[in-house]
């Protein structure tokens, strides 16, 4: 039994969420304190392990569909150990926190949780999980979750096309990535990330084409999540949500998972070739293009969320950076620094200035920055933290967030070493920060300004009159400390760097050769050019900020992509649909015909060339004559009916004739040596044309005159689809008669070097097999390659060795293939059966004639009315009713080791019954059999569905049969039973049920 | 023999696809109550002729039952077996389905079903009958 904690740490946030939905709604304390304890026990949970096992103990196995190289298999290194602590602790707070946004709103409560259980649980299963696919599920997981959480407004379209929005994109993106991860896994054989070794393209048996397209897909799939240009459009879409999501789905986690993602194979992957220009290019861009659409947004969570979209193209750059080496000393080391706090610094200013923007958006109900002049004033402690967190977002000293920049800027600054490209990725950088800066200077001047006051004033009287609705006190103060808890590790970092070390230093994964973080003290006691680089953003960013440039609100062009794509996506659909799907029934056919003729012609042309060549079938001469003549002659009757059919007028006739089809196609079938065949095709033909009768009779007689469609292009192509068939046909029976013409000269050969004939080895192979009297003749000399040859040779009694002893315990094999070898195809048979005829009895119940066509048009009713019956065919039917029961009830104990069984059996009784229902009318069939066909239908599906299940019972496989024999008294031989002849019951039940049922259903309707 | 069947197929599809492409539902029907006979001896013959050199007939798959203690194959028998019940199935759905559509339709004319009844308002028409 592995270790299932993190398997529970995982999970815990959704089970907490589901929790939650079983407490009354109004217990809101109660409601907000279960789903805390999801969290926080992933954070324990985590973190217990930690202390535990450290950081280094390797994945554990939890097995989940080994054969599709899936694991739930869960690994805490620093990686996913960081990310698992940030998702769960955030998490906890963002729970409280939607205590204070949703106040006391009992409805969008009991919603919220449990979506933001899910959530956490899929992001934690994101960061924790090890192997590929594993992953995989759990990062589409967190793209529903979105979904559902984007889409919270649902009655606004606006906000379910912008989920639909990110759905489509990160969902996408998702499938891009899976195809990576299988490529990946194809390319290495490995499936999980702890078995990837450093570097990739050295493990053995690698191939190097397959590793770049599998990165490229997995960059697709990672840059989508990520909002990387151009696939950012969707995050700003997503605050259409409540903002507690924003604050924790699209700021601090889940757009981190693209950016997981490429931590997660950096180690590995890092050699690529393509690694640094991809990473660097797109990161870079997005940085930029970020920057600057923050500075050009007017909306306050728009402005935070084009920052993100600038973060995290910097934090991608600062991956890709880190594909290339840096020399330092004696040896070359990676040049990539304090990557995880670099993550860490965006979650802890983005989150609270998100609270903080959804606090004063809650408050003040003004959305736009341009309304919020004054708020210092006003709400003095929500403006405090927001300009607080504002300059963390700058990256101003005596933060967190300037070390970060340092230390990307010193990445950049080595990197110039390799190649002076980077000196753009240096000015991105820069002019990014100058945006940043800029975008803190308007903020805080806003929030400071005096112009509009009063009138602010009034508002925020109003807001606050509408707050007091809710409530004061520890609840209500939720919406905004949590920013302040949050962001107090921004300036733990930035002011004494020493203590945050200790604290988050052991889940760090590339420190380099800092053993300290480059702080501003090591960054003025070493000024260097990433130092005057900040100076000079600084600068500029207070300069852009004071002026008055750059400062009238814009669009982002790339809102303008997904509306556009999905536009031109659905109207091509459309346009294929209106054509494919045009309503017309001969288009149909002749485009279905034309995709198998093609399909044929295509598999002859490209095969081997034997489809080509005329097929090797046995020749007709083999046959006695007698046999010849019988299939000459039936080829001319079926051939010479269906010719006629089209040519014919009278409908009465056209139905005769195709009863004529079928009885010689039955010939055809006894011609083959299928007695069990032909009895079928017998009966059902006789049922098919009563059917077909009745049902003419409901429909018009055929227009005297109507225009014809032109008959040759028709022929042609029906001629074509049928030599066509017809040649597929005969290569298929090319290959059976060559097969069985073999093995029956192997068979002879062999006896003739035995010294002795054919046949005497077959009289000499019938053994008495049981003390029952039954013979059995079971060496078969047929070719025992075939599937039909196994069934021939286990029908009675198992004799190959796969078989495991058990036969079906009946010589009819076709019989015992239908209720024992294959007896779930026959229960999926008979359902649909009684599914067709609940169909026929439904649709006819539900469209009833209209009384205009039952009385107006005589070709209608013109049935025989009740006095108008047939005496001689009353008088018949007394005899005949009695004596096909009989034999059906012959045919059915025999069927097993004769031609017969259920199917034959009850159309046998089926037969007589509708010719009963004919000449006597309903009633009298109801007082025979008092059922509905339904129930009928019903009890037969019952028992052979029972015959099935009782063996499951006594511990045995579903389908399980049984046999014996019992002593019958007065008689030669016991009567010898199986299980499977109550199975062939309920067959024999529904087939009359069926049969009986829609004859005397469309009789109804000519009554 | 099996050039027999082969005959049989060819001639029996391209009536049935004939028939098919007619404009006319009942004629329609037809076709696909043939097609499945053409589809039946198609599976049949992949059992082989039931002739072997020097005249040795095959004997039906009951064992005991073949003087020499050959059979033929039984498996695409099984299958024809169940494809008789299903085809019996559809043609009975499919002529309830002619019944309803005229019904509903006042025409089984191919033509005018594709013009008039797109598939939305023929829906609406059976629903407004089931209400009704």
């Amino acid at each position: 039994m592995p270790d299932m904690s993190l398997l529970l740490a995982v999970f815990a946030p959704v089970i907490a969420g589901l929790a939650t939905m079983l407490l009354p709604k109004s217990a809101v304390t109660a409601r907000v304190l279960t789903m805390l304890a999801g969290p926080l026990a992933s954070a324990g949970i985590v973190l217990a392990w930690i202390a535990q096992y450290g950081l280094e103990a390797g994945p554990v196995a939890i097995p989940f569909a080994p054969s599709l190289n899936m694991s739930l298999a869960m690994n805490v290194d620093q990686l996913g150990g960081f990310f698992a602590l940030l998702v769960s602790v955030i998490g906890a707070l963002i729970v409280l926190y939607a205590r204070g946004y949703f106040g006391r709103d009992e409805e969008s409560l009991w919603r919220f949780y449990p979506t933001l259980g899910l959530f956490a649980t899929a992001m934690l299963g994101v960061v924790l999980a090890d192997s590929f696919l594993g992953m995989f599920l759990f990062w589409e997981l967190t793209s529903v979750s979105s979904f559902l959480l984007i889409g919270w407004y649902r009655e606004d379209p606006k906000s379910l096309k912008l989920a639909l929005q990110a759905l489509c994109t990160t969902g996408m993106g998702g499938l891009v990535l899976l195809g990576g991860l299988m490529t990946l896994g194809a390319a290495t054989g490995e499936w999980s990330f702890s078995a990837l070794s450093a570097p990739i393209s050295q493990m053995p048996g690698v191939d190097a084409g397959l590793l770049t397209v599998a990165f490229f897909l997995m960059f697709i799939g990672g840059a989508a999540k990520s909002a990387q240009w151009p696939l950012h459009f969707w995050l700003p879409g997503a605050m259409a949500a409540p903002t507690p999501v924003s604050a924790y789905l699209h700021s601090a986690t889940m757009v981190k998972a693209g950016v997981y993602l490429f931590a997660r194979l950096y180690p590995t992957m890092r050699e690529l070739e393509w690694w640094t220009p991809t990473l660097v290019f797109f990161g870079a861009t997005t940085m930029l293009i970020g920057g600057y659409l923050a500075l050009r947004s007017d909306g306050l969570k728009r402005i935070f969320a084009y920052t993100t979209v600038s973060q995290l193209g910097l934090l991608t750059c600062a991956y890709g950076i880190g594909g290339t080496n840096y020399a330092h000393d004696d040896h070359t080391i990676a040049n990539i620094i304090w990557p995880i706090t670099q993550i860490l610094n965006h979650a802890v200013y983005k989150a609270p200035l998100f609270i903080i923007a959804g606090a004063i958006i809650h408050l003040t109900h003004q959305t736009n920055l341009s309304q919020l002049k004054g708020l210092w004033r006003t709400h003095r402690h929500l403006a405090l933290i927001g300009i607080l967190a504002a300059y963390a977002m700058a990256g101003l000293p005596l933060t967190l967030s300037f070390t970060a920049k340092e230390a990307f800027l010193y990445q950049i600054a080595h990197a110039l070493k390799t190649t002076p490209l980077f000196w753009g990725v240096m000015v991105m950088a820069v002019l990014t920060a100058i945006c940043n800066v800029a975008i803190f200077v308007r903020i805080t001047r806003t929030f400071f300004a005096d112009a509009g006051a009063a009138e602010h004033h009034r508002d925020t009287e109003r807001a606050d009159a509408h707050h007091e609705i809710h409530e004061h006190g520890f609840w209500a103060s939720c919406i905004w400390w949590p920013a302040a808890a949050i962001l107090a590790v921004q300036f733990l970092g930035g002011i004494v760097p020493s203590a945050f070390e200790a604290i988050f230093g052991s889940l760090e994964t590339h420190k380099l050769y800092w053993d300290h973080l480059p702080s501003l003290i090591y960054a003025i006691t070493h000024p260097e050019l990433p130092l005057y680089m900040s100076g000079l953003a600084i600068a500029g960013g207070l300069a852009l900020g004071f002026s008055d440039l750059l400062r009238r609100p814009i669009e982002d062009v790339h809102n303008a992509l997904f509306p556009a794509t999905y536009g031109s996506t659905e109207s091509f659909g459309h346009s294929v649909f209106a054509r494919l799907q045009n309503g017309n029934l001969r288009f149909y056919t002749v485009a279905t015909l034309s995709a198998l003729l093609i399909g044929v012609f295509a598999a002859m042309w490209f095969g081997d060339g034997s489809m080509l060549k005329w097929p090797s079938i046995a020749p007709l001469s083999y046959a006695p004559v007698p046999y010849i003549l019988a299939g000459v002659l039936l080829t001319v009757l079926i051939c010479a009916s269906a010719l006629i059919l089209p040519l014919v007028q009278i409908r009465a006739v056209r139905v005769l004739v195709l009863g004529s089809c079928g009885f010689a196609v039955m010939g055809m079938y006894l011609v083959y040596q299928a007695p069990d065949l032909a009895l079928t095709q017998m009966m059902f033909e006789i049922i098919s044309v009563v059917l077909f009768m009745l049902a003419l009779r409901l429909l018009p007689e055929e227009p005297k005159k109507h225009p014809r469609i032109p008959a040759m292009p028709r022929a042609v192509f029906a001629s074509l689809v049928g030599c066509v068939m017809a040649w597929v046909v005969l290569h298929a029976g090319s290959v059976a008669d060559q097969s069985a013409i073999a093995a029956y000269e192997q068979s002879q050969k062999e006896t003739e070097l035995a010294g002795i004939g054919y046949g005497t080895v077959l009289a000499a192979a019938p053994e008495s097999g049981d003390d029952h009297g039954h013979t059995e003749a079971k060496l078969v000399a047929s070719d025992s390659t075939r599937l039909g040859g196994w069934f021939l040779n286990n029908s009675y009694k198992g004799t190959t060795p796969d078989s495991g002893g058990r036969g079906g315990g009946g010589d009819n094999v076709v019989n015992v293939i239908l209720v024992d070898f294959r007896g779930y195809d026959t229960v999926g048979e008979i359902t649909v059966l009684a599914i067709t005829l609940m169909g026929v009895l439904a649709l006819l119940g539900a469209v009833p004639a209209p009384r205009d066509l039952a009385e107006g048009n005589p070709t209608l009713i013109n049935g025989p009315q009740p006095h108008l019956r047939s005496v001689l065919l009353r008088t018949a039917m007394k005899l005949i009713l009695p004596v096909s029961l009989l034999f059906a009830g012959y045919i059915f104990f025999k069927g097993h080791n004769e031609p017969g069984g259920g199917f034959i059996a009850g159309l046998i009784a089926s037969v007589g019954l509708a010719a009963y229902r004919m000449s006597e009318g309903g009633q009298a069939l109801q007082r025979l059999i008092p059922l509905t066909p339904g129930a009928m239908g019903a009890i037969g599906l019952l028992i052979a569905l029972a015959t099935g299940l009782i063996p499951m019972l006594m511990g045995m496989p579903f389908f399980t049969s049984g046999q014996g024999y019992i002593p019958l008294p007065g008689a030669d031989a016991p009567f010898h039973w199986t299980s499977v002849m109550f199975f062939d019951l309920g067959v024999f039940i529904v087939v009359i049920a069926v049969s009986v049922g829609m004859i005397n259903r469309f009789e109804e309707e000519l009554e | 023999m099996t050039l027999l069947l082969g005959i049989c197929v060819a001639v029996i599809f391209a009536v049935s696809v004939y028939l098919m492409l007619s404009r006319e539902l009942k004629s329609v029907a037809m076709g696909v109550f043939l097609f499945s006979h053409a589809a039946h001896l198609g599976i049949l013959a992949m059992s082989g002729q039931p002739v072997l050199p020097g005249g040795v007939v095959k004997g039906a798959p009951v064992l005991g039952t073949s003087p020499n203690g050959i059979h033929v194959d039984p498996l695409p028998q099984a299958l024809i077996l169940t494809s008789i019940v299903i085809s019996f199935a559809i043609m009975a759905f499919l002529l309830t389905l002619l019944v309803t559509t005229f019904r509903t339709t006042r025409t089984l004319n191919v033509d005018r079903l594709s013009e008039e009844d797109r598939p939305e308002s023929m829906s609406h028409s059976v629903s407004r009958e089931v209400t009704a």
